[in-house]
């Protein structure tokens, strides 16, 4: 009996991977479904990767893509190497970033207010600005050479999901570290453990200024102490000596103590509390309340950062914390609580109906379609609910869902400026380099990574991605990229495409390694007619592999 | 406001299919033949430019109060002497590096609107940005700019590529949304680009006949915004401008954007509504009084209004340049020589319809009492009344209440900076 059971549900999980694809009439060939499959868990198939992956089962290649530390990445591995911006911790990259804007504003002091020179033309400053841009462009490495597709993908959801701005004061500083101990170790884990970390994380309460929230009328013991907490914003101040001693002068003394007093924060900031409701958990309609904001915000009131311009580590601060009783969304929080409240708080809403909803309709977004399907949905949250929101087993119920194989969502979705960028050099097996160049090309076209302001995260839907001049822009990026004059990679066609002067074949080839078989009609013949007097094969492979690249097929995924 | 892009339809329970047509889709293609306006019309079209100072300007030290003895006490280091101030009232006065504005102010195409900003109290530049450009404040959920409702509910000139053109790589919060609008970075390399003009007009071509044919959607719509703007800015040939009337823009982005905006208003394009910004004001540290860091920024910002005005020349009779920033600086100086975020700030009005040569809305006065929160200048004019009035009263905007949810649009809170 026990056997039969086990065969039983041995026999149903065999089964599955074919169960999206049989309920469906009409259905995608396994070669379309492969290639469904790299748009949407990868970043676009390599050359020959679609034969590949339709050869060896789709289901399983997923399968494999949701285990990522089963996935040998030794290449991508040796590639980080090069990338000087890991060996620097939160604290080397504050000093540095310290130690810039004191260049900086000692040489516009040398230099007077109205001189032409640019201050920030120093050495130090240059070194900050070339760390800054060389982590966008591991986003975009890792993106392009990764093994573990999925887990790029996901490391960019949650990474605008959670999202913080380089630019704001110490989030400069802050934000690699956020990045790679905070997003990537827990992007494939339980949904809560995430929402927890990021709560934590510097970054994160910098950002959304949760660090000087406190319980009104409450003071730090060390208060009278001069320079009681550090000034940041967009333009900090650092470091200056103080013209006088303040010991030896008691007037000057006083009023940089009372200075000192009223930059102290003297009460809540919502700012946190408000999107952790609206963006990161229950969603705009979740049902929460502006007192709920409040309640929230008294709960995480003490939950800051030690020392934040030496990249400190979060820290809860029992004398700014509000011990009163709250309550949110109908829960009480029984008065005497301290940071204890804030993380039960959290596992409250990473467990909250309108927060499976909200994450997995997100989800869904990203990966089946802009409008999701209502029966995609479900199938997550249902997925959500079995394992207490483990990330895993959402993504493999909405790979598993019927809504994700049907033929008319495949292809349904525009590509991003990072999706289009790292897709293309994937299709020409382009080999991109360590300076921030690649990151740049997706910048131009309207996606600077770690640089979107507002706590939302670059947007998922076609209309923002979608104008004139980013689709000119993205034509010129494809035709330099054919031609080996896109900044930051390398290009080697001969492999990929032999240039042949048989435009037929030309043609042929181009549709089936670079746009995995889905060139219409119209751009064969217009790509034949472009080709047709271009007398150099080189040239013309340049200039068939730019029009397909820049063309509307490939936008799409 | 109705978003809502597309019908969907249940199908068997599982699958969704689009079957309605989006509106906006529709929209652009019925509009994407490009009709020339006719003479008359093009002659006397109605041009708004935006611009947002970045970082919140110190609407005190641009526009003085240097008739208030309590802006010297609070700011004993970073006030404009009284001698440096450019006098406009005999109580306000322009700070001295505005100084080439005064002939504007003078022949009545420049105004002032003090003490106006935000009714949120956010003092968060990226939140106060945010609300001043979805002119929504206090509303994040907002997915679209107010410049961009405009253009969705005043259709009638939505006849061109080139109706609404930002100035940048990107296109700003103020114009997203379902309306079509441009994001210009710079006018001569918009487009494809090649070596000679020949490869260039056949790459254009190739791409062009790709999209006609493989193209769906809002890709297709874009992409024949696209080629029609390429198409059309052939003619004026960007590269070849020559500012007039002596004009001298300031070098750098900011200037360069005006000038621009000045070229596309000339080639009569049909451009509608122009956004720029400009960025640097936020002064926490050594802002500087008659010269410094401010002085230094409003000297440019001057510059080029000035040589926007002198290169429109005529044409600035239909040109409303309206300048915005998310909140304004404390009234007392900081702790270094600098000012912090404020509440309220100034705003500029400047144009031929522009009810000019005077300092509008209500001084609430420096006295503590009556500072918001005991600290910042009180905001007595919602920001929203103001671009109210110049969308009513300059652009013939009907439908006021629909640019502006939430918000009742009411004709004798305007601030009176445009003739009416």
């Amino acid at each position: 009996m026990k056997t039969r059971v086990l065969a039983c549900v041995c026999g149903v999980l065999a089964a599955w991977p074919l169960r999206g694809a049989t309920a469906q009439t009409p259905i995608l060939t396994p070669r379309d479904s492969a290639l469904h499959a790299l748009n949407r868990l990868a970043y676009g198939p390599r050359p020959g990767e679609v034969d590949r992956v339709a050869a060896a089962g789709v289901m399983q290649w997923i399968d494999r893509q949701l285990s990522p530390s089963k996935i040998d990445d030794h290449a991508l591995a040796e590639r980080e190497r090069a990338f000087d911006i890991l060996d620097y911790d939160r604290g080397d990259l504050a000093k540095l970033y310290l130690d810039a804007e004191r260049e900086r504003r000692e040489r516009k002091r040398a230099a007077g207010a109205d001189s032409a020179e640019r201050p920030d033309q120093n050495p130090v400053a240059q070194r900050e600005r070339r760390l800054g841009g060389e982590f966008a462009d591991l986003a975009v490495v890792r993106a392009a050479l990764s093994e573990r597709q999925l887990y790029e993908v996901m490391v960019d959801f949650w990474t605008n999901h959670f999202n913080v701005f380089l630019a704001k004061g110490a989030d400069r500083f802050l934000t690699p570290s956020y990045i790679e101990q905070t997003i990537r170790p827990r992007a494939l884990s339980k949904f809560e453990d995430l929402l927890i970390a990021t709560a934590k994380s510097p970054a994160m309460l910098f950002y959304l200024d949760n660090w000087e929230s406190v319980a009104p009328g409450s003071m730090p013991p060390q208060a009278m102490r001069l320079r009681a907490r550090p000034l940041f914003g967009p333009r900090p101040m650092f470091g200056r000596p103080p013209l006088f001693d303040p010991g030896r002068d008691p007037m000057r003394a006083d009023s940089l103590r009372r200075q000192a007093a009223e930059r102290m924060p003297k009460g809540i900031n919502e700012n946190y509390a408000r999107e952790l409701l609206e963006l990161h958990t229950l969603g705009v309609d979740g049902g929460y309340t502006q007192q709920d904001v409040i309640a929230v915000a008294r709960i995480f009131t003490g939950w800051s950062v030690r020392r934040p311009q030496q990249g400190g580590d979060f820290e809860f601060h029992d004398w700014a914390h509000d011990y009163g009783e709250k309550v949110v969304l109908g829960v009480t929080f029984p008065a005497g609580h301290g940071m204890d409240e804030g993380v039960r708080l959290l596992k409250l809403l990473a467990d909250h109906a309108a927060t499976m909803h909200h994450v997995s309709r997100k989800l869904c977004q990203r990966f089946v379609n802009d409008d999701p399907p209502d029966g995609c949905v479900d199938d997550a949250v249902a997925a959500w609910r079995r394992s207490h929101g483990d990330i895993r087993d959402v993504l493999r119920a909405i790979f598993r869902s019927p809504d994700f194989w049907a033929p008319e969502n495949a292809r349904a979705k525009i590509k991003t400026p990072l999706e289009f960028v790292v897709s293309a050099t994937r299709a020409v097996a382009a080999d991109p380099d360590t300076t921030p160049r690649l990151a740049q090309v997706v910048a131009r076209l309207g996606e600077p990574l770690y640089l979107h302001v507002a706590p939302d995260g670059y947007p998922e839907r076609e209309e923002a991605w979608v104008n004139s001049g980013a689709l000119l822009d993205r034509m010129n990026a494809a035709v330099a990229l054919a031609a080996g004059k896109l900044p930051g990679v390398t290009v080697s066609l001969d492999s990929i495409v032999p240039a042949t002067p048989e435009g037929e074949d030309l043609v042929a080839a181009v549709n089936e390694r670079i746009l995995g078989g889905t060139m219409s009609e119209n751009t064969k013949a217009v790509i034949r007619r472009q080709i047709s007097d271009v007398s150099d094969p080189v040239q013309a492979r340049a200039l068939a592999i730019g029009l397909a690249i820049g063309g509307p097929e490939f936008q799409r995924q | 406001m109705a978003i809502s892009r597309r019908v969907f339809v249940k199908s068997g329970g599982l699958a969704l299919f689009s079957i309605g047509l989006d509106p906006l889709f529709l929209a652009r293609a019925a509009f994407a033949a490009y009709r020339p306006s006719s003479p008359t019309a093009a002659d006397r079209r109605p041009v708004l430019v935006c611009l947002f100072q970045r970082g919140a300007v110190d609407g005190l030290n641009m526009i003085v109060p240097h008739g208030d003895p309590l802006y010297y006490r609070e700011r004993p280091r970073i006030a404009v002497p009284q001698e440096d101030v450019v006098d406009l009232d005999g109580y306000f006065g322009l700070h001295p590096r505005l100084a080439a504005l005064k002939p504007l102010w003078d022949n009545k195409s420049l105004a002032a609107i003090h003490a106006i900003g935000s009714p949120d109290s956010s003092r968060s530049h990226f939140d106060a940005q945010d609300y001043m450009e979805s002119g929504t404040p206090g509303s994040k959920a907002t997915p679209d700019g107010w410049l961009n409702r405009y253009c969705q509910h005043d259709q009638e000139h939505q006849d061109t590529p080139f109706r609404a053109v930002a100035f940048g790589p990107q296109l700003p919060r103020i114009l997203a949304g379902t309306a079509p609008s441009l994001a210009i970075d710079d006018l001569q390399a918009f487009g494809l680009r090649a070596p000679q003009p020949a490869a260039r007009d056949r790459l254009t071509r190739a791409f062009e006949e790709l999209y006609a044919g493989s193209a769906t959607g809002l890709l297709s719509a874009s992409s024949q915004e696209a080629f029609q703007a390429v198409q059309m800015l052939k003619h004026v040939d960007p590269g070849q401008y020559q500012p007039a009337g002596g004009a001298d823009y300031p070098r750098g982005r900011f200037g360069r954007a005006l000038l621009q905006i000045a070229q596309l208003i000339k080639a009569d394009l049909g451009l509608q509504v122009a956004f720029a910004d400009v960025t640097g004001w936020d002064t926490h540290v050594n802002q500087g009084s008659s010269e410094g860091q401010l002085a230094t920024r409003l000297a440019e910002f001057g510059q080029a209004l000035t040589a926007f005005a002198q290169d429109l020349g005529e044409k600035l009779r239909d040109v409303v340049v309206l300048t915005m920033s998310e909140f304004g600086r404390t009234v007392r100086e900081n702790g270094n020589s600098g000012t912090d975020h404020g509440h309220a700030t100034a705003m500029l009005v400047m144009g031929g319809s522009v009810n000019g040569g005077r300092v509008l809305g209500k001084w609430p006065g420096l006295d503590p009492a009556n500072r918001f929160e005991g600290r910042d200048v009180a905001v007595t004019t919602d920001f929203r009344d103001l671009f109210a009035e110049v969308l009513a009263r300059h652009l013939g905007a009907q439908n006021l209440a629909a640019i502006f949810p939430g918000f009742v649009p009411d004709q004798t809170r305007f601030p009176g900076a445009i003739r009416s």
